[in-house]
């Protein structure tokens, strides 16, 4: 009997992946491999509550943008990534359901540091420079690695990516925009927009992760690529990363902090310094140089107003 | 006693047209349960289309605004900050370098990813 | 326009443009940090909006002369600031960002409640002002402040009818804004130009119109109805304001202070 239940199990196992390398798409209540919803529920809560953390870093500047105009745009780019957030976690939520596991659990799985929230998401923000940085350069790399994972086998991740990717056009721009403008402005601008790559540059090269899983001692980017949720390899879109954003960093006169940085045309690939995968090791650790600081303030505000959701949620029957 | 359940309840059809678009209103039909109500739904609304979900839902179950409501939901316009717009300078910026817009098209594009 | 009409108009402006900068400066705080994630993107929204409303009315005053919209926005000093000062007041204990800050939700609540409440008698009213680009204002931004009462109302009264430790907090909160809710309805020293001159009504009219609303909603939901509204910290239309301001300056002009001539 139990042969024949194994089986089963692999004659299901063929049929999905027979699926899904046919360019189909897998919804929550279809049966899946358990390595696939693991993978699924690791990559989607991580993303989603990366979203959330990642509002931080330019919340920092955003009641101190510099114009009505910037104050409204950056407002509006980082209510999107809390969006995203809202949109990533309702798609892990639906995963980790037959669990019994809810949202509640996604954010004390943060608290605990059982889940991480993205490296880049990590690191100190200085000047207004930094904002510009981000939104242009650190949303850069989420687009690649987003847009990566547009045609993934599961479909209310790609549903939600589609609505991602959407938004980062507007994010794109307004990143460009801000950074064009210090960098192209008095030479107090250009200062803060230099210094503001020279700082983020490493964190830029960290961003998609080692080559391989020797750094880290396990990486997922097999497992991913094999089920059809991404494309490339870390390396691959660190890659098409330089080649979409140098020639911009470099065209608007701004120096990359990276002198052995070079295209080798016999390769058809970048040559570039390797960041410091030690302090990648500290950050994935959640002991980065803003780590604590920036869990210790989202606990707080959630713990902080806990009664809110307790009110409600105890009387869901409140409407008149 | 035990009030009188309705034969006819009201359900509001939804379809979707492929895994990635989203969930579509078709139109409501009357059934006495949900199973009958999704049994009779794509041959209601659906003859001539193709569709690969549908849902029905209990239109008691949805809280619609109400016309007072209703009137809450024109904006200003005054929201070009929260769209690309007001960054179409950039293109210049860019062509002098040899370098294109990253407009939607061009972030779309790199679904495809890495070829080499 | 003679003087004293423009003086007047500039000077019901700066108190509309200031009080909606201060909200939504306060309300740019909260991004991030509210208590339910979709709350947080519509609460946003709101902030956006409001914001939008501060800049079309720093916009109007540009055109009459006062000066280009981020510097009347970022550098005036607090004591020229016309906002009222329950709106300055800091979202809760601590500091911003990452010094223990402990944001109220029930203060955000009520805060916002009554001053959308207020807002949207003033923009009626402000529907048949004697000065035409507050006119197409009001029309304009109606539907938005209509939006606004409706969200922070359905807030206000959930976490009133949950009864228990939210509704202690909600009353807390009730108590502490009514005691300077009356800075909103001041139209400042200078009420009598203003109302004069046709530009808004009176203060006592759109008091009476904002409690008479009050009145019913604090009895539909069982609370006592806490009187007279207060202003006992003083009146922010003259100039009178607390260290909350001055560091909501401070803060929201940091950047643009650095160089306002150059484009950022
Ligand atoms: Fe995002
Ligand atoms: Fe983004």
């Amino acid at each position: 009997m139990a042969i024949s239940v194994r089986d089963a199990e692999k004659v299901k196992y063929r049929e999905f992946m027979e699926r899904i390398e046919a360019g189909e798409k897998i919804e929550a209540d279809d049966w899946m491999p358990d390595e696939y919803r693991q993978t699924l529920i690791k990559l989607i809560s991580m993303h989603g509550i990366s979203e959330i953390m990642g509002a931080l870093p330019e919340k920092e500047w955003t009641p101190k943008a510099p114009t009505l105009y910037r104050k409204l745009a950056i407002m509006a780019k980082v209510q999107d990534e809390v969006g995203h957030g809202q949109l990533l976690l309702r798609v892990a939520e639906d995963l980790i359901k037959p669990y019994g596991k809810t949202r509640e659990d996604l954010i004390q799985d943060l608290f605990s540091g059982k889940l991480k929230f993205h490296n880049v998401f990590h690191w100190k923000t200085k000047s207004w420079a930094d904002a510009g940085l981000i939104g242009w350069l650190v949303d850069g790399a989420a687009i690649i690695t987003q847009t990566n994972m547009l045609d993934a086998s599961y479909a209310p991740y790609a549903r939600a990516l589609k609505r991602i990717a959407a938004e980062e056009v507007f994010h794109a721009q307004h990143g460009e925009a801000i950074a064009v403008a210090l960098a192209k402005g008095t030479e107090q601008q250009k200062q803060m927009m230099q210094d503001a790559l020279n700082r983020w540059w490493p964190a830029l090269m960290m961003f998609f992760g080692p080559p391989t899983a020797e750094t880290t001692g396990s990486s997922k980017q097999e497992i991913t690529i094999k089920y059809k949720i991404r494309k490339n390899t870390n390396e691959d879109l660190r890659q098409f990363y330089l080649t979409k954003y140098v020639p911009r960093i470099q065209g608007i006169g701004l120096t990359i902090p990276d002198e052995t940085l070079r295209y080798d045309e016999e390769k058809k690939e970048w040559i570039y310094r390797q960041p410091d995968w030690n302090e990648f090791l500290k950050i994935i650790r959640n002991e980065g140089p803003m780590s604590q600081e920036r869990l210790r303030i989202r606990k707080l505000s959630y713990e902080n107003n806990a009664w809110v959701r307790e009110a409600l949620g105890l009387n869901t029957a409140v409407n008149v | 006693m035990g009030e009188k359940v309705p034969f006819y309840e009201e359900f509001v059809v939804f379809s979707r047209k492929t895994p990635v678009s989203p969930c579509q209103e078709q139109f409501t039909l009357l059934a006495p349960n949900h199973e009958i109500a999704l049994v009779m739904a794509q041959e209601n609304f659906m003859r001539r289309e193709k569709v690969c979900d549908i849902w029905v839902v209990k239109r008691s179950d949805i809280r619609a605004m109400t016309p007072e409501e209703r009137k809450t939901l024109e904006r200003v316009d005054n929201k070009d900050y929260r769209t690309t717009k007001g960054y179409g300078y950039l293109v210049r910026i860019w062509r002098e370098i040899d370098q294109g817009m990253l407009d939607e098209k061009e972030i779309l594009s790199w679904s495809k990813g890495r070829v080499k | 326009m003679n003087r004293e009409y423009k003086e007047a108009v500039v000077e019901l402006l700066y108190q509309l443009a200031d009080d909606d900068l201060l909200v939504s400066y306060r309300g740019s705080e909260w991004l991030g940090l509210v208590p339910h994630i979709e709350e947080d993107v519509a609460y946003s929204s709101i902030t956006q909006n409001t914001m939008g409303h501060a800049a079309i009315y720093y916009g109007i005053l540009e055109e009459l002369g006062e000066g280009k919209v981020d510097d009347l926005a970022q550098l005036r000093p607090a004591n020229e600031r016309k906002n009222a000062i329950i709106l300055e007041e800091k979202n809760g204990q601590g500091h911003w960002l990452y010094e223990e800050p402990r944001y109220d939700w029930a203060f955000t609540v009520v805060r916002n409640y009554f001053y959308e409440a207020i807002k949207k008698k003033k923009i009626d009213s402000l529907k048949q002002s004697t000065y035409e680009p507050l006119v197409q204002t009001a029309i304009k931004i109606d539907t938005e402040a209509r939006y606004h009462l409706m969200h922070w109302q359905t807030w206000f009264e959930q976490l009133i009818r949950a009864g228990g430790e939210a509704e202690e907090r909600m009353k807390a909160a009730i108590e502490k804004v009514w005691k300077d809710i009356g800075g909103v309805l001041s139209l400042g020293p200078n009420e009598e130009k203003i109302v004069s001159a046709g530009i808004i009504e009176s203060e006592a009219v759109l008091k009476e119109r904002f409690l008479a609303d009050m009145k019913e909603k604090f009895a539909e939901l069982g609370l006592e109805f806490p009187g007279e509204p207060g202003m006992e910290r003083g009146d922010g239309r003259a100039g009178v304001h607390t260290e909350d301001l001055e560091e909501a300056i401070a803060t929201l002009s940091e950047v643009y202070a650095l160089d306002p001539a150059v484009p950022w």
